[in-house]
């Protein structure tokens, strides 16, 4: 008897383990970003985003003014939350050494979401129960859409960092980001593969565990069949697969001239190498996934020929830029930012104290008010108005290349108004 | 029926003697990870979930050696170094520490329990695993996951077998266009010298641009079907090397298994746990060994996967893999040698076959599928023991 058990365990336990495997790469998630790509809510009306009820939290007059950072400071996006960190730290330091709020210190409190979306709810929560008139963070969508819920039960504004999923801010009024959304840079990369680098037959492969990667591969496809390119293949592969070799065989059969890579960094490096080697010596495209030094390792020479859609280049032109790049040296030994979340935090905490600034009174609902009235806001990643724009801002993406030194070099701007 | 004939007469069957060679390659590291399952299982009915997390240690210990002759993610010149030395190094390291490894989890972990109810052993395995992939994260460099630098690797040209010509007439109109394209690309470049800003151009430059860009097209199409016109194999020489790597480490395998003493030890008490002790069989000692083998199986498996693949490596690196390789010792027959190797290559090719119909999506899902159908006529798996034993 004793083998005969032990065999139906183990039997139960393979069949298990891979179905729970299977039932996790979240079928239901890729309809719902099915649904959030289809619909084209660039511009939702802000009559569709529901208003919180609750009163939310009210300053106390006296002291410092609190508000509130949630960061993935450990982690799968600790590349990401750390840089979002620092452009925070250095954004409130910034404004409090020019005098705070009417001579009032506005004080930053820190709380780390760990990469995961029940601990940034959590996190958010704590923060609003410490009095947090506004709530920063976060800069994915999946921790984003969580923090979201609980402070609009709460009644307190958040805003978004670098959560680029599409129908984000259907969630509710107090909800704003300062990044753009998949639905423009999938098409900002279409646009550039066939205007500027003449291809005409792309084949995609796409996460199909990533919401993200789903609806940015459907915008990505949508704008480029208009455009008048064809779409030669698209195939699938999950999050953390080593091996590519299969589906860049078939790929290699349809002759594409171009490959869209919309997935994030951890498996566009391994493509991009596996790629070269299949014999697809070819460009490579994709979106702000591919933001990490990681993936000029990942995908070694083959990479090079890659260019993705990004928020903001450390070698921009700009004075915002140039500013932000000398504070941001002399407060980290010399070094530049390694991603663009650097910037997208700086430029939600510099949002926020300008809400604050214009807020006939610092509680949580004419906050709200100050944030919905934003207009031409100067910041580091592009300006940005969020009047009229259902907490999405049209604004400017960056096409750049990647190069071993310099690691993210700037190649073309692309306004909201250039991408119908 | 009908339905399906316009299906079957769209796959591209030129691409099959490729696609199973992808198969037999992804099926090899499977199959090299499912021995370690299927040994430890054999001797000591134990299914060692930590197992995985030995694969992703190994992995962990070859960039650390990579690092250690200079190959980091920083660094702005080659080391002038024997690579196939520096390779050779990772490999071994990566086999000595994962047996080590492997031999400590065995000691302190499995043995203490090895009376107690079965259930204990896997509750502690599975312990042992998430404490691997959790705990790691306290020691290890795991943000950003670092990848082990593709400097490190010479064999990155792939090895090609030629089963048919390429089509001469395409070859010959892909050689017709190749003048245009040439003549338009010189004439774009010279005008990048004026304006340098590729992506500001003058109108001319935008018009040298187009019309290079067109025959580019041109060219590269009718290149592109010529090329697929043939039937070829390609092997990148990293895989093939692996493929190599992974049959002589299993020829070895059966060596010691089948024609030593220690070998004819670990089968008896595979065989039966008891008696063989009573025979005067040091079970300890046999069960260390297998250990010590399985764990630099898979020690060999990922040093070699994360090198030739560039993966980045997080503590989670050997949850997916050691997922796919316990079904495959599963589907072989969990406890058989040549069940998990055959199992392995079964799962792997099947992957393939299932990408190649076009349907990436399923193809998890295809090796649970013949997994089920094969326990429910054997359930002791394909090659694994029907027979019913007595209490």
């Amino acid at each position: 008897m004793k083998i005969k058990r032990n065999l139906t365990l183990a039997t139960l336990v393979a069949l298990i383990i891979p179905a729970a495997a299977i039932l996790c790469g979240c079928p239901a998630k890729t309809d719902t970003d099915g649904a959030a790509s289809t619909s084209t809510t660039t511009t939702p009306t802000a009559a569709k985003r529901p208003m919180p009820v609750a009163a939310g939290n009210t300053d106390s007059g006296s002291g410092d003014i609190i508000i509130g950072l949630v960061a993935s400071l450990n982690g799968d996006l600790k590349p990401w939350g750390g840089d979002c960190e620092i452009g925070a730290k250095m954004a409130i330091a910034e404004f409090n050494a020019a005098g705070g709020l009417n001579g009032r210190n506005v004080v930053l409190k820190i709380e780390d979401s760990q990469s995961a979306p029940e601990k940034g709810k959590t996190a958010c929560e704590k923060l609003i129960s410490e009095g947090a008139l506004v709530v920063i963070g976060e800069v994915a969508s999946g921790i984003t859409a969580q923090m979201a819920q609980s402070a609009f039960e709460k009644g307190v504004p958040v805003v978004a960092v670098g959560a680029t999923r599409t129908d984000l801010t259907d969630i509710g009024g107090h909800l704003f980001r300062v990044c753009y959304t998949d639905a423009f840079q999938g098409p900002v990369m279409a646009k550039f593969a066939y205007e500027e680098r003449g291809k005409r037959k792309i084949a995609i492969m796409t996460d199909k565990q990533q919401p993200y990667s789903t609806g940015l591969s459907d915008s990505f496809r949508a704008y480029f069949i208009k455009l008048g390119g064809e779409i030669v293949d698209e195939q699938f592969y999950e999050s953390k697969q080593t091996q590519f070799s299969s589906q860049l065989t078939n790929i290699k059969g349809k002759n594409p001239d171009g490959l869209f890579l919309s997935g994030y960094f951890n498996e566009v490096g391994p493509i991009a190498r596996q790629a070269k080697e299949a014999g697809l010596d070819m460009e490579l495209y994709g979106g702000d996934g591919w933001d990490s030094r990681d993936i000029l390792t990942s995908g070694g020479e083959a990479i090079l020929k890659g260019f993705f859609c990004n928020h903001y280049n450390n070698y921009e032109e700009r004075p915002e830029v140039k500013d932000f790049i000398k504070n941001w040296q002399a407060g980290n030994g010399g070094n530049l930012p390694g991603t663009t979340m650097g910037a997208l935090g700086y430029d939600s905490v510099k949002l926020t104290l300008d809400a604050l600034k214009r807020a006939t009174a610092l509680n949580s609902k004419d906050i709200i008010t100050a944030l919905e009235n934003t207009e031409n806001f100067a910041g580091v990643s592009g300006s940005i108005t969020l009047k009229g724009a259902g907490g999405n801002p049209q604004k400017r993406a960056l096409v750049v290349g990647l190069d071993m030194i310099k690691n993210q070099v700037f190649k073309k701007a692309y306004e909201p108004s250039e991408v119908k | 029926m009908s339905s399906l004939l316009p299906y079957v007469a769209g796959l591209d069957f030129s691409a099959l003697p490729q696609q199973l060679t992808n198969g037999i390659l992804l099926g090899a590291i499977y199959a090299l990870i499912a021995l370690g399952y299927t040994m430890v299982y054999g001797v000591l009915r134990l299914i060692n979930f930590a197992h995985g997390e030995i694969y992703m240690l190994g992995a962990y210990v070859a960039l650390f050696v990579s690092w250690l002759f200079g190959f980091t993610p920083n660094a702005t010149t080659t080391p002038t170094i024997s690579l196939h030395l520096v390779l050779a190094i990772m490999l071994l390291t990566s086999m000595v520490v994962c047996a080590g490894v492997g031999v400590l989890i065995e000691r302190f972990a499995y043995r203490p329990m090895r009376n107690q109810p079965r259930i204990a052993s896997l509750i502690t395995a599975i312990g042992i695993s998430l404490s691997l992939q959790y705990g790691g994260q306290l020691f290890l460099p795991v943000s950003p996951p670092p990848s082990i630098s593709e400097k490190v690797n010479p064999f990155r040209e792939p090895v090609g077998f030629s089963l048919s010509g390429e089509n001469p007439a395409l070859v010959t109109e892909a050689q017709n266009a190749k003048g245009a394209f040439e003549k338009t690309k010189a004439e774009y470049e010279a005008q990048k010298i004026i304006e340098p800003d590729e992506f500001n151009l003058s109108p001319k430059g935008v018009e040298l641009r187009n019309a290079f860009q067109v025959q580019e097209r041109n060219y590269n199409t009718l290149k592109g079907k010529a090329t697929n016109s043939a039937i070829r194999i390609n092997i990148p020489t990293g895989q093939l090397i692996m493929l190599l790597t992974v049959s002589s480490l299993m020829a070895l395998l059966w060596f010691v298994v089948s024609k030593t003493s220690a070998g004819r030890a670990m089968r008896a008490v595979s065989h039966d746990f008891d008696s063989a002790s009573l025979m005067g069989v040091n079970v300890n000692k046999v069960v260390t060994l297998t250990f010590i083998i399985g764990s630099a199986l898979a020690g060999a498996g990922s040093m070699m996967a994360a090198t030739f693949m560039g993966t980045p490596l997080t503590t989670f690196y050997g949850v997916q893999p050691g997922v796919k390789a316990f079904v495959a010792a599963v589907l072989g027959g969990i406890g058989n040698i040549p069940g998990a190797v055959l199992g392995g290559l079964l799962m792997g090719v099947s992957e393939v076959l299932v990408i190649w119909a076009g349907k990436s999506e399923y193809k998890d899902a295809i090796a649970f599928v013949i997994l089920i159908a094969v326990l429910l006529f054997r359930p002791g798996g394909i090659m694994g023991s029907t027979k019913v034993e007595k209490v």
